[in-house]
């Protein structure tokens, strides 16, 4: 058990001025940065990592840190304000952010983005800074055969989110998991659907698929809208009613069980490494749409949507930590490159940091509690200024977009192969969507499905191939059941919403 | 403290002998750019961020670091090898993975060690095949003769050379191993805590939890035994013929200038000597710089493929 007088001091070398500074300005870039399309914080933390050098451990990781949340809260503007989620754990905020936005409450919209966001870091924080060890615990419980299972009422839940037609939902998830096979197999390292261009020897460039489908199809239908006529990329109404330019308390009070889901969701998945915060944000939105009276009103600007999706993505962020510190367990990117961060400075996270840099970690703690305080400020000035960038003439912003995503893909890429990865996956989004299928759908299959594989091979190993061991694995056994039984819900839950529907066209 | 302050001077008094060595009028047109053939946050990204950032510090020449995925840095050096060689692209990655996939699929390969100049080597990393404090067993052959007693003996591993040395030690002690995939050495860690597998391979991974009593070493993967851990066996005494000496390696164009080849190589060595680099190699992989030079790191690559082979041959 670490001393109180370690913790004190933790906390107190954290709150000085020196620190403040480096984690607001690692929150401003971490924003900037989130808030462009392409670029995102993952790589600004790699640029940044071999600077912090120089700099003593606590500003060093504490800067990190700020730009890994600032990154998150940055992440949802484009998402919100343009429909152009950068990362797809920002898709899922999208699909109601976007509608609010347009029928002129960007401000609202992003403004809930951004409180949800840090109530669902803050959750999460909370959780670390004060039962990180017994969830590592839990954490380590959760064997592959576990994953798997967890894995497949993940892909049940989000059944929720299939919409009109299952052929056409069911579809968009298999071509997702076909283009996550692209690559070796992990098992034995062959090279699958590569046809001898070694760039997609270790599958396709994430970055290159979320930003082409997601960001640059949008790009695309939208620029085929406009039809050459000149607009602003959206209205800023002004209804005379100041509750549409914020989030009025009982907005925010309205949504605490949807955050408090949120948060947990993604707290849990934070947790164990490896699934992520895009699962988290989908799975958050889908628990809330099924626990939802009126379904009907998500997609179509419903301010629960957004708190949701944010709230259970942000708090991925912080429960990532939960693995590192405790065990030396990157979840996520962003948390391996806090681990070489840790490395730079001589530290290896693990089982004894605790009690060996006890005070160092508390001093992390009190930079992350600075960072949420920052960041909640810094957004609230930032959102403005992005608000009122999108107001700027269509072909302006959607101009630079475009580039801001070549550039930011060729830089994440090392070069221009991902950029012509990303122009065919543009291309295919267009089409998936001028066709009615869910890009949605087919991103998280595209996400999980490396995963999964990994998982269904990691148990077969196990199991010796033999299904009948899973009954040596109760939690599996309790998740499967829970599958099936969401499935179940769901599609008939789906139906009923179906019918409403058609009862409300007949009627109109 | 002391021992960091004297690494320090040590590696001036290296620096002043060596710099006169490198050819002072070279520089690259433009800027260096340093490919890493690994994602970014990993072992071998860190390193050689630091090391292009002391090469830039020391030489004023612009260095930039960039990652370059896929297969290992298979992507990375068939971009390198298709390069006109203009002395402005370097590559870091890892033997292994290279020498691998040259024997398994040579001729798919746009290229073949002929197709580089070879600038140097950063250090040598140490394999380990670890388990729980707990497990049943302390060395390779108490492991396989575990393995023989049980049904199951779950072994994870995170990369093909780890897998290679448990398909020999299968195929010559008629042992059989539950062979379960891992994204790497962070996740086999997490099995072998959870309980999941018995043991693992890790590239210093397991440093933290050998610390913290909750992990021991049961044998090396390397040609000799483990700098950290001299009481461990190899694979190779405990009769199982394999082993894998992963070098973390630099190398460019074939046909670069012979001028450019010695200011590059020779601003490596400078680099490797430095105070920074010498402290995050010792962080990263708990060993010490190692550098074989051009000249010793292409021996270091023929070498390494004719050890291959001998582990793919039935």
């Amino acid at each position: 058990m670490v001393e109180l007088s370690t913790i004190l001091a933790g906390f107190g070398d954290a709150f000085s001025l020196i620190n403040l500074a480096y984690v607001l300005l690692g929150v401003v870039i971490g924003q900037f940065v989130g808030a462009v399309p392409g670029i995102g914080p993952v790589m600004a933390m790699a640029i940044a990592v071999p600077f912090t050098f120089a700099l003593d451990p606590l500003p060093a990781i504490a800067f990190l840190i700020g730009v890994n949340k600032g990154g998150l809260v940055g992440g949802a503007v484009p998402a919100v304000l343009m429909n152009t989620p950068g990362t797809p754990d920002a898709a899922a905020t999208a699909l109601d952010g976007y509608p609010l936005a347009k029928s002129g409450k960007p401000l609202k919209a992003t403004k809930m983005a951004l409180f949800s966001s840090v109530t669902g870091d803050t959750f999460s924080d909370i959780v670390l800074i004060t039962v990180s060890a017994p969830m590592a615990i839990l954490a380590l419980k959760m064997g592959p055969v576990e994953i798997l299972a967890l894995m497949i009422f993940a892909f049940s839940v989000l059944a929720g989110l299939v919409g009109n037609s299952l052929v056409k939902g069911i579809i968009a998830a298999a071509l997702g998991l076909l283009f996550a096979t692209i690559g070796s197999d992990p098992e034995n390292y062959t090279p699958r659907l590569i046809f001898g261009m070694w760039d997609l020897y270790d599958g396709l460039p994430l970055a290159s698929v979320a930003i082409g489908m997601l960001a640059i199809s949008e790009i695309l239908r939208r620029l085929s809208e406009t039809g050459g006529k000149v607009e602003a990329a959206i209205d800023l109404i002004d209804t005379g009613n100041p509750d549409d330019r914020r989030v009025t308390w009982d907005e925010y009070w309205s949504c605490r069980y949807v955050m408090l889901r949120g948060a947990v969701t993604g707290t849990i998945l934070g947790a164990l490494p490896g699934i992520g915060s895009t699962a988290a944000a989908f799975m958050s939105y889908a628990f809330t749409k099924a626990a939802s009276d009126d379904p009907q009103s998500f997609g179509k600007g419903n301010i629960k949507g957004i708190a949701a999706a944010e709230s259970a993505n942000s708090a991925v962020v912080g429960a990532n930590l939960i693995p590192l510190l405790t065990l030396g367990i990157p979840g996520s990117v962003g948390a391996a490159l806090i681990i070489s961060a840790f490395m730079i400075h001589g530290l290896q996270p693990g089982p004894l940091l605790f009690e060996n840099q006890g005070r160092l970690v508390y001093g992390l703690f009190g930079a992350m509690i600075m960072a949420n305080f920052i960041n909640l400020w810094v957004g609230q000035l930032g959102l403005r200024f992005w608000v009122k960038v999108v107001t700027a003439p269509i072909s302006v912003i959607f101009s630079s977009a475009i580039l801001m995503c070549i550039v930011g893909v060729s830089m994440a890429t090392s070069g221009l192969f991902g950029v012509a990865v990303m122009l065919v996956f543009a291309g295919l989004g267009y089409l998936m969507a001028s066709f009615g299928y869910s890009l949605v759908i087919f991103i998280i299959a595209f996400f999980l499905g490396p995963r999964l594989e990994i998982s269904v091979a990691q148990s077969l190993a196990l199991t010796n191939g033999d299904l009948s061991q899973i009954l040596r694995y109760p939690v599996a056994v309790a998740l499967l059941v829970m599958s099936v039984v969401a499935v179940a819900y769901l599609l008939w839950r789906n139906q009923a919403i179906q019918r409403l529907e058609q009862k409300d066209d007949a009627n109109v | 403290m002391k021992r960091r302050t004297l690494v320090g001077i040590a590696a001036c008094a290296v620096m002043a002998m060596t710099a006169p060595l490198m050819a002072a009028d070279w520089k690259p047109d433009g800027s260096l750019t340093m490919q890493i053939g690994f994602g970014a946050g990993g072992s071998t990204d860190t390193m050689g961020r630091v090391l292009a950032k002391v090469m830039e510090d020391q030489t004023g020449w612009n260095v930039i670091a960039e990652n370059k995925t896929g297969g290992g840095g298979v992507a990375m050096f068939t971009g390198i090898a298709k390069m006109p060689p203009r002395g402005t692209v370097i590559g870091l990655g890892v033997n292994m993975p290279i020498l691998v996939n040259l024997v398994r699929r040579g001729d798919e390969l746009p290229f073949d060690l002929e197709s580089f100049d070879y600038l140097g080597t950063i250090s040598k990393a140490e394999l380990a095949l670890v388990a729980a404090a707990d497990a049943p067993f302390d060395d390779l052959p108490g492991m396989i003769a575990h393995a023989k007693e049980n049904a199951n003996m779950p072994v994870a591993f995170g990369a093909p050379p780890q897998k290679l040395l448990m398909d020999v030690a299968a195929r010559t002690t008629g042992a059989e191993f539950n062979m379960v995939t891992t994204e790497g050495g962070a996740e086999s860690m997490k099995l072998v805590l959870g309980g999941q597998v018995l043991a693992a391979f890790s590239s210093g991974e397991h440093f933290p939890h050998a610390e913290a009593g909750t992990m021991k070493v049961i044998a090396a993967g390397n040609a000799q035994r483990l700098s950290y851990a001299p009481d461990a066996g190899t694979f190779v005494e405990a009769g199982v013929n394999a082993y894998v000496d992963p070098y973390f390696y630099l190398a460019t164009t074939k046909g670069t200038d012979a001028e450019a080849l010695a200011a590059i190589s020779g601003a490596i060595e400078n680099a490797l000597a430095s105070p920074e680099v010498i402290e995050i190699v010792n962080n990263a992989i708990k060993n010490d710089p190692l550098n074989l030079g051009p000249d010793g790191t292409k021996a270091m690559m023929v070498d390494g493929l004719a050890n291959v082979g001998v582990l793919f041959a039935k």
